[in-house]
């Protein structure tokens, strides 16, 4: 009925059940591959057969391709503008999607808030439509993938509602779009248009990525080989002992210290003679290493016109040079196409992909899974002996971490003269698996062991049938219906539990004598479970029509009619419609425009309705488990009995909440000069997210965090520039340059707020109607005071300037008291800033002479700030020691000066007003950055010898990646900041890395 | 125009048949939509079984333990303000130890917020309005449905009295109006706890006095929800916990003889729910422990019983008292809060006639032993306070894992029995005052006292409340109504009087709510 009810002791066989849950899985999970392989091998059968008869040339029918999604993207000769340039990211080390769009593609923001290789990243297309109050929102906002027209199933952000921190979510935590592997891809398009994203449904409001996956197709046989090898540098850090902490504290003490202060005096910072705290600080030699990173992949092509297929396998591995993390990546695809009749086309794949990550040993991570915070008094030492000694526990420690990313599909195309038909079948099934073991000396003589199992599964069952009409040469007009129904299930297992008999006995022994007292009793752990599971389903008609006269103009209308179950019964469906007109000037005016090779203008406008991603809207009032508290969430029952309550803390749902929409509207333009030697590609879009739901805070007094209220409506608006240029063409000169650059400008604005209200305030976050959604909250800081006079007191009520009652003495903060009321509060704090760039883009360029290319690439944001909690809980020293919780945790990366602190002004870190709290000015810091992502060198061995007709390619390379970065930002890295603008100093280094490499082609 | 009029027809035609195809996906779609969240119950369909109410009612008394447990606020509103803990490091702490409660720490803030109480107020008021629903199942029968209500109110008052301590003036709800989320303003405390006494006037006769209990007149639902009385011990309220907070209720408003009278009716009546003074040993041993067979002493507790997976690190005086001692090795070196060796040496005066177990001279030993009932590493700078001492369920490795499961007792008999002595002492019923007096000192090993001259015995009450009750989040109250009963402390007068013996209310509630106005004294 509810989960987070916690079962001790009745879930007596923790790993047998899960293991149990696995294999019904897995069964579920085998029937699927079973059919796709089944219709795999009618497909193959044919193919045998066809093989033969087709041999003879007599048919020279061209086979086209369907993944059953057939959507018209690009504008034709504008592929430099609409598709990722891949040549890049082909020589580069980069492990997920993320990457290989990052600063690729106008309007494309990627977060990358760890250089741990395969750990969570962040897509927003054109900006985010809500604001990030929480890792739950920011799921809400991330783009749709679509892998041949899937649209890929991510983790369910539902997890967390069990779990103390967010800092991971439970299980592998791995990045699912890190099982695309870059050399089994054909194209990446970036999906901005309106009208396109109208025809792919609600799941791709947020804007779309389209992959194609290099398919089979006919013609002799192809074999590509690609390899690379290389390393992840050990970087160069400044490592520093308590010697440097102690004169980093001293100051303080001295100034405002008192004599209890002193004798509370960190016990690992008190004696000047431990060699282990005052000693050489040489962690970083068993921290940061190089690690090896490499690649290896290939596939195969071949077959006829009426058959044919395609597989792909490939090992690879990314590492990065900081504590020993790492990803490896298995995959192999197959594809198999055939063309039995004629006018039927059957294509089929088939992707596996098996992830295991090698996690950090970060102890904040460890401890937020096993929400435990022991004593953290003494930190781990900067002395690399003493750190060894913590690493060699880990030798003892299980930390598996396996994904595996399964994507299928059965599609037939049909096309018989005018009318064609196309229907799919696919599937997206990814499970992840932890099991984790760390033994009684990581964690106060108690080990803690757990184990999670969770899958995403989406079944997508879609049919469209078109018809083309030709009213005369000129005209024609083409008329389709489809049909799209789409269930997810989204469930995990959880358990874990502490205090086993000994770090060798992992599993919970229990006695299996029926008649015995202590029957499936567990003997040793006390098992926490937490089953949960949510399925929701999606069901979509539409109809599409186009007219197109004489190829210069084009009208498009979709309609739909869309579903959710998310939704409640009196609000399940919603009609989305759109409309746009595509424009080719150039064919229209032909010759009079002279200058230009190519000109279109395409001006699409689009309403979508927006999914909710949680199944707790659709049944409006509701009783759930509400019993935890803020660090003990998952309490579920009383005295042993399961209690339940309205769900104060997560929020009331009411009834009516209408579907959200979108209203987007774009206009492109494409121009092409100099015989398509210099493209351009303009887009300005506004985009309107309305009735979007949020937590509108209400009276305390009926005991609710929050109310759900509809009526959100924010505006995002900007221009998407790209831009290709052939300075020096290749087919001309034997030396070639060309260069290619995207850029986008984004704005958000709150519009509208739920009940008309002008603002509203939800934790730290203040929104304001008229003002960014993405703003920080802070107070306005003026600097020290330097005499009691300058501390002001009200002339009425002889009251002095107080910061909420507590009056601001000598050596507190001089925060401007905006109102003028002689109290600092919230209502003198501003809303100030943006955590979003509000420029992004990329550069790219490649110069070639003869055979040998030296490519360049270039990654910036612009205009955005963070705000530095790093700085923050390193200068507030005091209360982030004192409190002992999750964010006193002390890394080894303590002893790593990552910023210079010497900046910032001396507080009393003592006083009550917590001087240097995080929401003021002082720790704003811009985070503009300017990156050379890659360098590439590569030689060309079928250029340089030509001769050689078998040889289609034969590229060496070497490539070095995040080179250099030109920005203020003082801490380590910009880019290393959490989803809402917070940098922690918590987040791996992104590596530099060197590889060598070769792809082959033959 | 090429099309034809057949042509036309034709597709007029396929329309139709699309659209009717069409409308048969949607119908057979519609169902396919209709999917149920595993993870709630729904509206409809609630309220009318037997399980429905039972968890309801445990909801209530979950919403309100996480109220109480929720950054440890039960001791920062009840124990620390002026009291003996002083803080080792957290300036959190200090600032409340030391009045500073406008500071400016999120667990202050936290603690000035009142919303979870409001949860359970409005929790309560949503049970008693539609519970009567569940009377559809037959095994809900009138019994219960009578004792679930009496309960639901026992709870709702006991919030208010608990609240209207803390912040004074607070709104008073009584209806859920659920969707509506009015802005009340504050209600006068005299109302709200005149509210909360009619409440449990009225409901007391409705409560048992233990659940499961011999019951020949056969008005309780005997097995109820399944527990026999040795497992529920008294986790529910029971007449006597609604006595308890009735007498605190009177005592608070300084009525007097109503506290005596209610003190009273539970002093007489305590064998029937197998109350009992208990021992000292028993005291640091088992009494607060919630999974310990046969403890009936936690007269009005909130349990965290390991047995059922309610081990938590928050929530217990423990996360904030205990660090490790040569006795009981603990891998935190100091603990969060102490009592210094002076106050205890003013606690635990050597010469109080005999010898006090809780804390004091061993008289049989001869090297002189401290007792170390209460402390331990009394040698040391900072003494470790270990009266309430439940780690990991005091089983297995206990010690190195340090979450607990010490109920948060919010009365029991010793307690009820010291403020009796109080209310007769005001009253002038010396000698009744002094025998429940000496009925406390007499199980912790003290000599009876008697009227002196120079022993005033109020001053005495008090002095045995601020050993006996240590660590239970009693002080600070305790001192509020002797400086009220005594006005000797100009410093405390000018905090009655102007209203500062109340709490800040947060920022957050404030902000959400226009009517709220900030308590006077912290403006």
């Amino acid at each position: 009925m509810v989960n987070a009810v916690v079962y001790p002791g009745y879930k007596p066989k923790l790993t047998d059940l899960i293991m149990k849950k696995r294999m019904i899985l897995s069964a579920t999970a085998q029937k699927l591959i079973v059919t796709a392989l089944l219709f795999s091998f009618v497909g193959n059968a044919n193919a045998q057969s066809d093989t033969t008869s087709t041999s003879s040339k007599s048919d020279t029918a061209i086979m086209s391709v369907t993944n059953g999604v057939k959507v018209e993207t690009a504008t034709a000769g504008f592929k430099e503008i609409s598709f990722v340039p891949l040549r890049y990211v082909l020589k580069q080390p980069v492990i997920s999607l993320q990457q290989i769009v990052k600063g690729n593609a106008a309007g494309v923001h990627v977060q990358e808030p760890s250089g741990e290789p395969g750990s969570e990243q962040n897509i927003f297309i054109r900006g985010i439509s809500s604001p990030l109050l929480s890792k739950r929102e920011l799921f809400d906002q991330q783009a749709a993938i679509f892998l041949n027209g899937i649209p890929l199933a991510q983790d369910n952000p539902f997890a967390y509602e069990i779990q103390k921190y967010d800092f991971n979510r439970i299980g592998p935590a791995t990045n699912l779009l890190a099982a695309i592997n870059p050399d089994n891809i054909e194209s990446i398009e970036v999906i901005k248009d309106p009208l396109t994203l109208a025809a792919l449904g609600p799941v791709a409001t947020n804007g779309a990525i389209w992959i194609t996956t290099k398919n089979a197709h006919s013609g002799y046989r192809e074999i590509a080989v690609n390899s690379y090898y290389g390393y992840a540098l050990k970087p160069s850090v400044t490592p520093v002992n308590a010697a440097y902490e102690n004169s980093f504290r001293k100051p303080f003490y001295d100034r405002f210290g008192t004599l209890a202060d002193r004798l509370n005096y960190p016990p690992y910072l008190r004696d000047s003679t431990n060699a282990d705290y005052y000693g050489p600080a040489n962690w970083g030699d068993k921290y940061y290493e190089n690690a090896a990173l490499y690649n290896l992949d290939l596939s195969l092509t071949g077959g006829s016109e009426r058959a044919n297929f395609r597989f792909f396998g490939s090992a690879t591995k990314n590492a990065s040079s900081a504590d020993r993390t790492a990803i490896n990546r298995y995959t192999g695809s197959f594809f198999i196409n055939a063309s039995p009749i004629k006018w039927l086309t059957v294509s089929s794949m088939l992707n596996y992909n098996r992830l295991e990550r090698t996690r950090n040993r970060n102890i904040r991570d460890r401890l937020a899974e096993q929400r435990y915070i022991p004593d953290l008094t003494n930190p781990l030492t900067p002395n690399k002996n003493v750190y060894s000694s913590y690493l060699n526990e880990f030798d003892k420690v299980i930390d598996d971490n396996t994904s595996n990313v399964i994507q299928g599909y059965f599609a037939l195309s049909a096309n018989l003269n005018k009318f064609s038909y196309r229907g799919r079948i696919a599937f997206d099934y990814n499970e992840g698996i932890r099991d984790v073991f760390w033994p009684t000396t990581l964690l106060e003589k108690n080990n803690f062991v757990s184990n999670y199992f969770g899958y995403n599964q989406r079944m997508v069952v879609s049919n469209t049938a078109s018809y083309q009409i030709d009213v005369n040469r000129r005209q024609k007009l083409m008329l389709e219906a489809g049909q799209n129904f789409m269930a997810d299930t989204y469930k995990y297992d959880y358990a874990y539990a502490y205090n086993g008999p000994n770090d060798f006995v992992k599993i919970n022994v229990v006695n299996g004598d029926p008649n015995a007292a202590d029957y499936l009793l567990p003997a040793a752990f006390r098992v926490y479970y937490f089953p949960s599971k949510m399925r929701s389903a999606l069901a979509s008609f539409s109809g599409k029509a186009t007219y197109s006269f004489d190829d210069v103009l084009k009208l498009h209308a979709v309609v739909s009619r869309d579903g959710s179950s998310n939704m409640q019964p009196d609000n399940r469906w919603t009609t989305n419609f759109s409309g746009g007109i595509e424009w080719d000037v150039k064919k229209h005016y032909g010759d009079a425009l002279k200058d230009f090779n190519a000109f279109s203008v395409n001006a699409s406008w689009a309403r979508l309705g927006k999914l909710l991603n949680d199944d707790r809207f659709n049944a409006g009032a509701q009783y759930r488990v509400d019993m935890g508290w803020g660090n003990e969430p998952t309490l579920g029952s009383y005295a042993g009995i399961p209690g339940i309550s309205r769900p104060y803390t997560s929020g009331w749902v009411g009834y009516g909440i209408p579907w959200a929409y979108s209203e987007q509207a774009n206009l492109a333009v494409r121009m092409g000069f100099l015989n398509g030697n210099l493209k351009f590609g303009i887009d300005v879009y506004n985009r309107e997210d309305k009735q979007m739901l949020l937590p509108v805070p209400v009276p305390t007094e009926w005991g609710y965090t929050g109310a759900y209220k509809s009526g959100l409506h924010v505006r995002n608006n900007g221009i998407d520039f790209t831009m290709f240029a052939n300075i020096l063409p290749e087919d001309k000169h034997e030396l070639s340059w060309s260069v290619s650059a995207n850029f986008n400008y984004n704005k958000n604005k709150l519009v509208a707020l739920p009940g008309g209200l002008d603002e509203l305030i939800i934790g730290n976050n203040k929104l304001v109607v008229g003002k960014r959604i993405d703003a920080f909250w802070l107070l306005k800081n003026f600097g020290n005071y330097k005499r009691q006079n300058q501390i002001t007191v009200n002339p009425q009520t002889g009251v002095a300037l107080n910061y909420r009652g507590v009056p601001i003495t000598l050596g507190d903060p001089w925060w401007l008291d905006l109102n003028g009321d002689y109290r600092i509060n919230d209502d003198d704090k501003l809303v100030t800033g943006n955590y979003l760039p509000k420029v992004t883009g990329g550069f790219s360029t490649t110069l070639a002479y003869k055979a040998f290319s030296l490519d360049m690439q270039f990654y910036t944001a612009l205009g955005h700030q963070v705000l530095n909690q790093y700085a923050s809980s390193r200068l507030d020293f005091i209360n982030v020691e004192a409190s002992n919780n999750i964010n006193s945790v002390k890394e080894i990366t303590f002893w790593e000066k990552k910023m210079d602190l010497s900046g910032y002004p001396m507080y009393n870190p003592w006083s009550s007003v917590v001087p240097y709290r995080l929401d003021q000015s002082l720790f704003l810091d811009n985070a503009s950055f300017l990156k050379l992502r890659s360098i590439t060198l590569s030689y060309e061995l079928a250029k340089a010898n030509s001769k050689n007709k078998s040889l289609r390619s034969c590229l060496f390379y070497i490539t070095g990646t995040n080179l250099f970065t030109i920005t203020s930002f003082k801490g380590d890295d910009p880019e290393l900041v959490n989803y809402n603008g917070i940098y922690t100093g918590y987040g791996l280094p992104l590596s530099r890395t060197v590889i060598a490499g070769v792809r082959i082609e033959l | 125009m090429t099309l034809t009029a057949t042509n036309k027809v034709m597709s007029v035609g396929k329309k139709l048949l699309l659209a009717t195809v069409l409308m048969l996906f949607m119908g057979a779609c519609n169902k396919q939509l209709d999917i149920k969240s595993s993870r709630q119950a729904d509206e409809q369909g609630h309220w009318d079984s037997y399980e429905d109410a039972r968890s309801g009612l445990m909801g209530l008394y979950g919403l309100l333990r996480a109220a109480l447990a929720d950054n440890n606020a039960h001791w920062m509103w009840g124990e620390l303000r002026n009291g003996d803990f002083l803080s080792v490091y957290r300036t959190d702490l200090k600032a409340v130890i030391d009045g500073k409660l406008n500071a400016s720490f999120p667990t202050i803030e936290a603690a000035t917020n009142w919303r979870r109480f409001y949860a359970v107020i409005n929790a309560s008021n949503l049970f008693i309005e539609r519970v009567a629903g569940c009377k559809a199942d037959q095994r809900y029968t009138e019994s219960y449905y009578k004792l679930d209500v009496a309960q639901a109110r026992a709870i709702r008052a006991f919030t208010y009295f608990y609240i209207a301590r803390i912040w004074g003036d607070v709104p008073l709800i009584t209806a859920t109006k659920e969707g509506s989320f009015e802005e009340l303003p504050r209600t006068n405390q005299n109302a709200v706890l005149s509210f909360a006494e009619q409440e449990l006037v009225q409901v007391a006769p409705n409560l048992p006095f233990l659940y499961s209990g011999v019951d020949p007149a056969q008005i309780y639902p005997n097995n109820y929800y399944g527990y026999n009385s040795s497992q529920w011990l008294n986790a529910p309220v029971t007449r006597l916990a609604a006595y308890a907070t009735l007498a605190h209720i009177a005592a608070w408003q300084g009525r007097y003889i109503d506290a005596a009278v209610y003190t009273e009716y539970i002093v007489n009546n305590a064998s029937k729910s197998n109350l009992t003074l208990v021992s000292t040993t028993n005291l640091v041993t088992t009494l607060f422990n919630s999974g310990v067979n046969n403890n009936y002493n936690q007269l009005l507790g909130f349990s965290f019983n390991r047995n059922v997976g309610e081990t938590t690190s928050e929530g217990h005086i423990e996360q904030l008292t205990l660090a490790n001692t040569t006795l009981y090795p603990m891998s935190k070196p100091l603990p969060e809060i102490y009592v210094p060796k002076d106050s205890i040496a003013s606690a635990f005066p050597r010469s109080n006639g005999g010898t006090d177990q809780r804390f004091g001279v061993d008289p049989a030993s001869v090297q002189q032993t401290i007792y170390t009932n209460y402390f331990e590493n009394y040698s040391a700078a900072v003494p470790v306070f270990k009266k309430i001492r439940v780690v990991d369920g005091n089983v297995g490795n206990a010690g190195q894992f340090a979450v607990f499961n010490s109920s948060i007792v919010f009365t029991r008999l010793e307690e009820i029995k010291l403020l009796r002595a109080e209310a007769l002492a005001v009253l002038g019923q010396t000698d009744a005052a002094y025998q429940e007096l000496n009925a406390v000192r007499g199980v912790r090993g003290l000599a009876s006292v008697s009227p002196a001259p120079s022993r005033d015995l109020l001053t005495e009450i008090f002095a045995e409340r601020r050993r006996e009750l240590m660590g239970e989040g009693w002080r600070w109250y305790d001192l509020v109504r002797f400086n009220k009963l005594k006005r000797t402390n100009p410093a405390f007068n000018m905090l009655i009087d102007k209203g500062g013996i109340y709490w800040p209310i947060a920022q957050e509630v404030l902000n959400r709510n226009s009517k709220i106005t900030q308590n006077a004294y912290w403006q």
